[in-house]
């Protein structure tokens, strides 16, 4: 029985073969097809929405390249009043005794469903209140960007009150020119941690070492985000406790982080996280009076055409799908259209002085 | 005259008053057992306190150094007293004493252990290994114990001021069990500094660490030697052989020490034996009351009883008991009235 099955289905294959040329056999209707292909020809027309490419984006830059840009004051207070509705940055931005109470649960933004509950070990690392004087008056956003590189914007950023950096950026005299040394608050992501310094189970004084260019900066660490940031971010607080180091840790509020999430989500960023960059741009925005940004260009060639590195310090490409840095480059470049901030895209001196000098 | 249980007369000596007279039989003997057992050992150790005493009488010295020659240095021959450098050199794994597993040294690793063993033999004239009985509190003994050239010390005990005159200062070697680390500081994985401090109070000394015991206990004891590397501190850092640790434990099973796990006095006294020529052991007492009948705590710095089970503590006491009668050692246990 089992070796006679497949011969009449064979059989019958045979036959339907015949017939699919003159009669397609289908379950939908005709009419639903029909529709189908219309609707996809349409698309193609039409398109919904396309990010538009690198080239593209260049050529859009290029053309604002001659335009004097000015801030738009009104436009400055809308959007802190947009990020204050949202956000409250001055509050939330970092976990503070204040905004976390011991014994509040806190949900981590960038898990499904996990929270901790605040106990008296974790609340004695928080300070009272967000230790910054606010508002700022001048800030400095610096990202790696490979753009930065021989751009000699080291003074520039460095004039401003307060600096921002991402991710523990390299800052050794070979950068100062093109990137400052100058540090308030520096971000640090658990995964560098766990990569460059073997979560600080083991030795900590490179750690230690490699943070020393910071001098007093806070280095501002997403504990509170995933499951296993948390370890090396209070390590890293503890290690900086016991050398009596001059760096303090402030902790990301994952409230903060989640609302920022949806407010640029509601703008039209889909990633799955935002960049850290777009993060503390955002925090700035609240913050500060004026803020300028620099070395934000997620692309590899600059805006001479010329084939740069991704970062400053290294060619290191990300993973790909986790960020949305295209996207997130458009809005920030949208709110330097419009005043409100200022993006620092050219080198800051002319490479021919610098050279000469 | 009301009705009473009609079964109560006719269960006289039946299943439960029998089971009854058993349990109360049962704990009566355990109850004299107990007592027994409490005079007895006190009677044993009279016992041998009446032995020669004179510690460097001719007699005593032979028989203490036969001993040392035969038995001690039987065992002690085939092995060295931390690691076995030579060795390592050329093995690139070690087995652990438990045999759970088996440890790959690396590099780094292997950039921790000291080029040379740090102690020979015969090294010192007078060594004291102090253990952390309840018998050193209020014994006065901190002077005697100073005046040896070389002080071993068990667990991190805390020799602060308050207990100066009890136990000294001096210290040569202390060693630190893995689980103290575990439980006070949070396997060094978070805070560190109150760690250092605990071990700055030790000023020179080494700190010895069984890491290659088990599995569990590696990743710790690595870590005090970073932590020590990272705040520049001159302490040495020293890790058992874990051969080293298998033949000690093999020999005193040999001598009649039955436990799980040796305790690290055990260890100590033994390596003791090895590098001088007098051992004094001060504050090895596991019994709850000391030679005179009076109550003690366990520790002389808290009363936390150990987990019952583990060490072969009054074993081991005998045995040192034991060895003082002999001549070998010498073991205080009243107040010191010395220097």
């Amino acid at each position: 029985m089992p070796e006679r099955g497949p011969a009449p289905r064979r059989r019958c294959g045979r036959r339907m073969a015949g017939l699919a040329w003159k009669w397609p056999r289908t379950r939908l209707p005709v009419g639903a097809s029909a529709l189908g292909v219309f609707v996809l020809c349409w698309l193609y027309i039409f398109p919904v929405y396309r990010l538009p490419d690198e080239k593209e984006i260049v050529q859009g830059v290029l053309l604002q390249q001659g335009k004097a840009w000015r801030r738009n004051h009104t436009a400055v207070a809308l959007f802190r009043k947009l990020l204050e509705e949202c956000c409250d940055p001055a509050q939330l931005f970092a976990m503070t005794k204040l905004n976390s109470p011991m014994g509040k649960n806190l949900w981590f933004d960038g898990e499904f469903l996990y929270s901790v509950t605040i106990d008296n070990a974790t609340y004695s690392l928080f300070p009272q209140a967000t230790p910054f004087q606010l508002p700022l008056k001048k800030c400095s956003v610096v990202g790696n960007g490979g753009i930065l590189k021989k751009s000699g914007c080291g003074k520039q950023i460095d004039q401003a009150d307060f600096v921002m950096r991402c991710n523990l950026p390299p800052l050794s005299s070979e950068y100062s020119k093109d990137v400052g040394s100058k540090t308030q608050l520096v971000t640090a992501n658990p995964s560098i941690i766990q990569k460059r310094f073997q979560n600080l189970l083991w030795s900590r004084k490179a750690f230690v070492d490699s943070v020393k260019v910071y001098n007093h900066s806070y280095i501002y660490m997403p504990a509170f985000s995933m499951k296993t940031g948390t370890g090396p971010s209070l390590r890293v607080y503890y290690t900086l406790k016991d050398f009596g180091a001059k760096q303090a840790v402030l902790f990301a509020n994952p409230n903060f982080l989640r609302d920022i999430g949806k407010f640029w989500k509601s703008k039209g960023i889909h990633a799955k996280r935002l960049s850290t960059g777009l993060f503390l741009v955002s925090a700035a925005l609240g913050l500060c009076e004026e803020v300028t940004i620099y070395g934000f260009w997620p692309f590899s060639v600059d805006l001479h055409g010329k084939f740069i590195s991704h970062h400053y310090y290294d060619n290191v490409l990300p993973d790909s799908g986790f960020h949305a840095m295209p996207e997130e480059f458009l809005q920030l470049w949208f709110l330097h259209k419009s005043g409100v901030l200022r993006m620092q895209l050219e080198p800051c001196e002319d490479p021919l002085i610098q050279s000469s000098a | 005259m009301g009705y009473s249980d009609p079964s109560s007369s006719r269960d006289l000596l039946g299943n439960r008053t029998l089971f009854f007279i058993f349990i109360c039989a049962f704990a009566v003997v355990t109850l004299l057992q107990q007592i027994l057992y409490g005079r007895n050992y006190l009677k044993r150790y009279f016992e041998f306190y009446e032995g020669p005493l004179e510690y460097n009488s001719t007699k005593c010295l032979e028989l203490r150094h036969d001993i040392i020659e035969v038995k001690v240095l039987s065992m002690v021959k085939q092995t060295e007293l931390f690691d076995r450098w030579k060795n390592l050199q050329m093995l690139s794994k070690i087995y652990f004493m438990d045999t759970s597993g088996i440890f790959h040294i690396n590099q780094e690793i292997f950039k921790m252990f000291p080029k040379d063993m740090p102690y020979h033999r015969s090294q010192f004239k007078k060594c004291a290994v102090v253990g952390n009985g309840g018998i050193l509190k209020n014994s006065g003994c901190g002077r005697e114990i100073d005046s040896a050239d070389f002080v071993f010390r068990c667990n991190l005990p805390p020799i602060s001021e308050k207990y100066l005159t009890d136990v000294g200062v001096k210290t040569d070697v202390v060693t630190v069990n893995p689980s103290i680390i575990t439980e006070r500081f949070h396997k060094l994985e978070k805070w560190r500094k109150p760690f250092y401090n605990v071990l700055q109070v030790y000023e020179n000394a080494s700190v010895l660490l069984p890491a290659f015991y088990n599995t569990r206990n590696t990743d710790v004891s690595i870590r005090v030697k970073y932590v020590l590397d990272d705040f520049e501190s001159q302490q040495a850092v020293y890790y058992f052989h874990p051969q080293y640790l298998i033949n000690v434990s093999r020999y005193w099973l040999g001598q009649g020490v039955r436990a799980k796990r040796i305790s690290t006095g055990l260890i100590l006294v033994t390596a003791a034996l090895e590098l001088c020529e007098e051992v004094h052991l001060f504050g090895f007492w596991a019994f709850p009351m000391n030679p005179s009948g009076i109550f003690i705590t366990h520790h002389y710095y808290d009363n936390v009883k150990p987990r019952p089970g583990f060490h072969a503590m009054p074993s081991e006491i005998f045995n040192f008991l034991h060895m003082h009668s002999k001549g070998i050692l010498r073991v205080h246990t009243g107040t010191c009235s010395c220097c």
